[in-house]
């Protein structure tokens, strides 16, 4: 499977996932199982671990404010009868359902080029090669800020302006914080651009080293996708014929 | 356009949004803090209004992309509102720029701005969030917000107008914040690398 292959599959399962209902949802289910276990193998339990992460807090978000606090589910509101905490609670399993594989499908498609670094991954999308410069820069200044935050706080610390702790002190220094990592983030990127990359030619590499090759469809690609479709389709006209 | 610059603040800005955002996000507080990376992005480049527009937007989407695939899965439907708060930030927050970064500062002057900047833009995000939240959702999302809609829910309101009145509660107040953090950082940002984002300096990358 390519990286193209797996975000064509990945988008149309999504748009599965948003429209379908019940029967739908386990429809894909099923087909979000079988591509993990064939693409990414034993591994993909990981990516189980990590949805579960995701999604069991925003869960048991949605429990308590619609099974705990309102006790209805919104179509009985639209409808203005009185509801139940039940039928809240369906609503509250449907829409974890379909976040939940969503998480899950994104986790599973990460973990099947996990032997890829960013950019190699990047490099064989078929996506205008600014867009590719875009993303590669911005992963690259999100780990900046990482380590602008660990610096300035390490600094701030030193210096006697923060503490380590949770203390008093921490929130009145708090936006002296932000805008030493903004600074230093800033600083960082200012030598890049006028020092570093000059003398390296890096911005004039970037340009190749992301122009890959690997751009078209596999067979494989196209079986996956197919049925991704035919999942969808299916899960729909189930979903309208048991409503 | 797409000067070597303006890419560089485009993906920061993007890198601000998420860093911000995902934090705010996971604490579960009421507002959302995750555009003050598209408003900052705007300030930088103006005062070529297009451009500003453009480079924020983009910046804007990438921070939505890469915080709906890792942190909140309910980000991504929420396109519609990055576009209208880029329109906001490059056509009415960027204006106030000169008023953000006057020596001394004019207090009442940057209060006054940051709070017309703030609710124009929190008000049209509430109305344009709010049919993605009731047809998506239900009216619940994963933000701290959902208290406000449960809370309008239970005083009796209809599904739609608890969730337009929680947007209307909620997003000016986030909203002002945002701009007031983004001018202070605007403000804090040396002018140099101002200059240079906007090609008064030439660069030699």
């Amino acid at each position: 499977m390519t990286p193209n292959g797996a975000i064509v599959f990945g988008a149309a399962t999504i748009l599965a996932t948003v429209t379908s209902g019940g029967y739908g949802l386990a429809l894909l289910y099923t087909l979000v199982a079988i591509f993990s276990l064939i693409e990414v193998g034993p591994r993909c339990a990981g990516g189980l671990k990590r949805a579960v992460i995701v999604m069991a807090p925003l869960a048991a978000f949605m429990l308590v404010i619609w099974v705990g606090v309102v006790g209805r589910s919104p179509s009985e509101i639209a409808t203005g009868v009185e509801g139940s905490r039940h039928s809240a609670l369906l609503y509250v399993a449907v829409v974890s359902a379909r976040l939940f594989l969503i998480v899950f499908l994104v986790q599973a498609v990460v973990m099947r080029f996990d032997d890829r670094t960013p950019l190699s991954f990047v490099r064989v999308l078929n996506m205008p090669s600014a867009a590719k410069r875009l993303i590669i820069l911005t992963l690259s200044l999100i780990e900046t800020l990482r380590n602008s935050v660990d610096r300035s706080h390490t600094a701030l610390v030193s210096a006697g302006v923060v503490t380590r702790g949770i203390s008093l002190r921490n929130v009145g220094s708090g936006w002296i914080l932000v805008q030493t990592v903004w600074l230093t983030a800033i600083t960082t990127v200012t030598a890049r651009m006028r020092d570093k990359w000059p003398v390296e030619n890096t911005l004039a590499l970037l340009g190749p080293a992301l122009d890959g090759s690997e751009k078209g469809l596999s067979v494989r690609d196209i079986v996956w996708a197919a049925l991704a479709v035919m999942a969808a389709i299916a899960g729909y006209y189930l979903s309208w014929r048991y409503a | 356009m797409f000067t070597t610059q303006r890419l560089i603040v485009i993906a920061l800005c993007a890198a601000l949004n998420f860093s911000i955002g995902s934090i705010v996000y996971l604490v579960k507080l009421p507002i959302y803090m995750d555009s003050v990376g598209t408003m900052l992005c705007a300030m930088l480049i103006w005062p070529d209004r297009k451009a500003a527009f453009v480079c924020c937007l983009i910046s804007s989407l990438i921070s939505t992309l890469f915080t709906g695939l890792l942190v909140n899965p309910f980000l991504p439907w929420f396109v519609g509102t990055d576009l209208v708060i880029a329109l906001c930030a490059a056509f009415v927050t960027a204006n106030f720029g000169d008023t953000f970064r006057a020596r001394p500062m004019q207090p009442v002057m940057f209060g006054s701005r940051v709070l017309i900047a703030g609710i124009v833009t929190g008000v049209v995000a509430a109305i344009v969030s709010a049919p993605v939240v009731v047809y998506l959702f239900g009216g619940v999302t994963g933000s701290g917000s959902a208290f406000l809609v449960a809370f309008f829910l239970k005083t009796g309101e209809q599904l739609w107008k608890a969730v337009l009145l929680s947007g209307l509660t909620a997003d000016p107040v986030d909203k002002t914040l945002q701009v007031l953090v983004s001018a202070l950082l605007f403000r804090a940002t040396p002018s140099d690398f101002i200059a240079m984002v906007r090609g008064s300096t030439p660069a030699r990358a």
